[in-house]
């Protein structure tokens, strides 16, 4: 299920992962869930996905493609493997 | 002064731009990360006695995989040498976080080390663009380090780096746990600071991303990316072919006036023999086809300096994935169109080792600029020049587009069944890729870069074929001095294999061709222009693809000297360089044997199929 929270937030924060996050939303990393390996996670954290950072969804091809998000001034491709582990939740 | 200087930076930060700018090398730069994968060095030009020593980008000095390991390892390495001074640690000031995070660590790094450290804050340019200023000298006094803004593709800044190289001294070597009021112990620390810097001193403006994100919305659209993705490729191939022409119409006469003008001048007998057959028939005709490598060479590297190969690895990632590889696939496969070699060192930015094995076998089978002068003749030979759709396609470069693509279906699925056959229960690693900006391809550096290419491949397979050209026109002349090619030593040789050739519709003439070829594709060109110059010496100087239609060579053999050509691995530098990047000869010698089999039994299968009467 897709989390259409836009930019500005709502009071309710509830939690998903990276790949559900709709086209344009943007939400805030709060963690990396157990499955995956702690080099991948310290890996996304020095590129910038690292805990309180804001994350934007850019684009969601079609397909299954990876998807396109955006931290800080940086935009990254991520795919469902990846995405799928990060939890996000809406930014206030 | 210092006597070695190290460069390091983060992923396509611009570090080997500013390497070739401060040495005045060209080192191959791309619009994309994991161009650099091996360290280079040369001296620079503003300081008389200083090696620059580049290293590979990282985004941490924590390595992830195998060649992160070796190039961390090196540059500590580097940090205890002696005649090592100073780090120069270059930034990409519009992207400042993902920079700092790696800048942090090398000062930390460096200064323990008695290591002085410079920022390089480069892309000023971009900057200066969009009207955005930064606090460079607040920056540098939190680093307490000297914060020069450059652009390494303007030049703007670089004088006063090499300055202050020159002014600053080597830091006194003493051990230091912070960076300014910075302190830091931790990795988590490292980031925070990072993060806090690139807030105060970064980009704040949004207009940077925003740019890219228009262009984005479009070539990474579901419908719309994918159809630009196609037509993007086949304009690709049919400039190889409209683009080249005129060059290679110009090359041919130019070679066939300067025959005409110098073998009247040479006493008649072998001199001139050997002139007009050996030289201007056999090496000339290889290099009627240096245009098409030229515009190949162009193309690609106008793709890969406007950040779109990225966004091709995006949208081939799901497609690469059903045959075992990955979007990171396309670039080295891509790059093994214009040469296997570099594809297979690009393999290197693929983080799973099982997938960039998986490349390394995909990518050998890719349509290589040693093959195109083989494709080209060929098609020229048995392709009409018309075109179709109101002229809007030439047939012969639809059909070098099909050679290509089924070049690239080869690999795919060559890469796909060896997948399959892999039982290694690990977990692979996952697809994350950084999109660069789009930038507008800096075409001056790039036309330095083809014809670089086409200098070096001329050097490469020009002596070599040379050599084979020699040593088949003294076979092909004697023992009758020209006046039978029937009845000469490289008959006799030839006539030996041609029954290895017979079930392809092929004359010994031809098999002695792909026989020499096995030393470098190009060589058949040339050995077929010896043979026929030899043949048809009583004539004037006219195009190969001629005298092969005179030769009464078959459609269907041409066909199947193109599926042989498509499959068979026959380059000994390939072979030597997959060895190296793997690890052991047994994966090049099983593609060696595999795929020559299969490059023989299917040409054999397209003749026969071909030679049926419903044809």
């Amino acid at each position: 299920m897709d989390m259409q929270v836009p930019a500005g937030g709502a009071d309710v924060k509830p939690e998903i992962a990276l790949w559900h996050l709709g086209k344009n939303c943007r939400a805030v990393i709060i963690g990396f869930d157990g499955a995956m390996p702690l080099e991948y996670s310290s890996r996304l954290s020095e590129m910038g996905f690292h805990i309180g950072e804001s994350v934007t969804c850019l684009l969601r091809p079609g397909f299954g493609c990876p998807r396109v998000y955006r931290v800080s001034n940086t935009v990254y491709s991520l795919d469902e493997d990846l995405a799928a582990h990060i939890r996000v939740a809406a930014d206030a | 002064m210092p006597d070695r200087i190290m460069l390091i930076g983060s992923p396509n930060c611009g570090k080997t731009l500013l390497f070739n700018r401060l040495t005045g090398l060209r080192h191959k730069v791309a619009n994309f990360p994991g161009i650099t994968v091996e360290l280079a060095s040369g001296p620079m030009s503003g300081l008389s006695g200083t090696t620059l020593v580049d290293y590979p980008g990282s985004y941490s000095l924590q390595p992830l995989s195998r060649d992160e390991s070796v190039a961390v390892d090196e540059f500590k390495r580097g940090l205890r040498d002696p005649e090592v001074s100073h780090v120069i640690c270059v930034v990409d000031v519009t992207r400042m976080e993902k920079s700092l995070y790696l800048t942090l660590q090398v000062i930390r790094l460096a200064r323990r080390s008695g290591k002085r450290v410079i920022v390089a804050a480069n892309m000023i340019d971009v900057l200066d663009a969009h009207g955005i200023e930064l606090d460079f000298e607040g920056l540098s006094r939190e680093l307490d380090a000297p914060v020069i803004p450059i652009s390494a593709r303007t030049g703007i800044g670089i004088e006063r780096l090499l300055a202050q190289l020159r002014e600053a001294p080597p830091a006194d070597g003493s051990a230091v746990d912070s960076v300014g009021d910075i302190e830091i112990s931790a990795d988590l620390l490292v980031q925070q600071a990072a993060h806090g810097l690139a807030r105060r001193y970064g980009p704040r403006s949004d207009v940077l991303v925003r740019s890219q994100h228009r262009l984005d919305a479009f070539f990474l659209h579901t419908w719309f990316g994918g159809l630009a993705f196609f037509a993007i490729m086949y304009l690709l191939f049919q400039s190889i072919f409209t683009g080249a022409a005129p060059a290679m119409g110009a090359v041919e006469s130019g070679i066939a006036a300067l025959a005409d003008w110098v073998v009247p001048h040479l006493p008649a007998g072998v001199a001139a023999d050997f002139t007009s057959d050996a030289l201007f028939s056999g090496v000339g005709a290889f290099l009627v086809f240096v245009p098409q490598i030229f515009v190949l060479t162009l193309v690609v590297g106008l793709l890969e300096d406007s950040g779109y190969m990225a966004r091709a690895a995006l949208i081939c990632h799901r497609p690469l994935r059903v045959f075992g590889l990955t979007g990171k696939s396309f670039i080295p496969m891509l790059s093994g169109v214009a040469c296997a070699i570099p594809g297979v060192y690009a393999a290197r930015a693929i983080d799973s080792p099982r997938k960039r094995r998986l490349t390394y076998m995909a990518i050998p089978l890719m349509p290589c600029s040693a093959r195109l002068p083989v494709y080209a003749l060929l098609i020229a030979a048995f392709i009409p020049a018309t075109t179709a759709m109101s002229g809007l396609v030439g047939l012969q470069g639809l059909a070098m587009f099909l050679v290509y693509f089924l070049g690239l279906m080869l690999g795919l699925i060559v890469a796909g069944l060896a997948a399959r056959r892999d039982r290694d229960p690990a977990p692979d690693v996952p697809f994350v890729l950084e999109m660069p900006p789009y930038r507008m391809p800096a075409l001056v550096p790039l036309l330095r870069q083809s014809l670089h290419r086409c200098r070096h491949f001329v050097a490469k397979a020009g002596g070599v074929i040379l050599g084979v050209t020699v040593v088949v026109w003294v076979l092909g002349y004697f023992p009758n001095g020209g006046a039978d090619l029937q009845s000469s030593w490289l008959a006799a040789i030839g006539r030996t294999i041609e029954p290895i050739f017979t079930p392809l519709g092929l004359d010994w003439r031809y098999g002695v061709a792909i026989l020499t070829s096995f030393l470098a594709r190009e060589v058949f060109v040339g050995t077929l222009g010896t043979i026929f110059g030899i043949e048809f010496a009583e004539e004037n100087m006219v195009p190969l693809v001629e005298r092969i239609h005179a030769s009464g060579l078959e459609a269907a053999s041409g066909f199947a000297l193109l599926a042989f050509f498509s499959m068979a691995l026959m380059c000994v530098s390939t072979l030597v360089i997959l060895a190296r990047e793997s690890g052991s000869w047994k994966l090049p010698l099983k593609m060696f044997f595999a795929y020559g089999a299969a490059g023989y039994l299917g040409a054999i299968a397209i003749y026969q199929l071909l030679s049926l009467d419903i044809f």
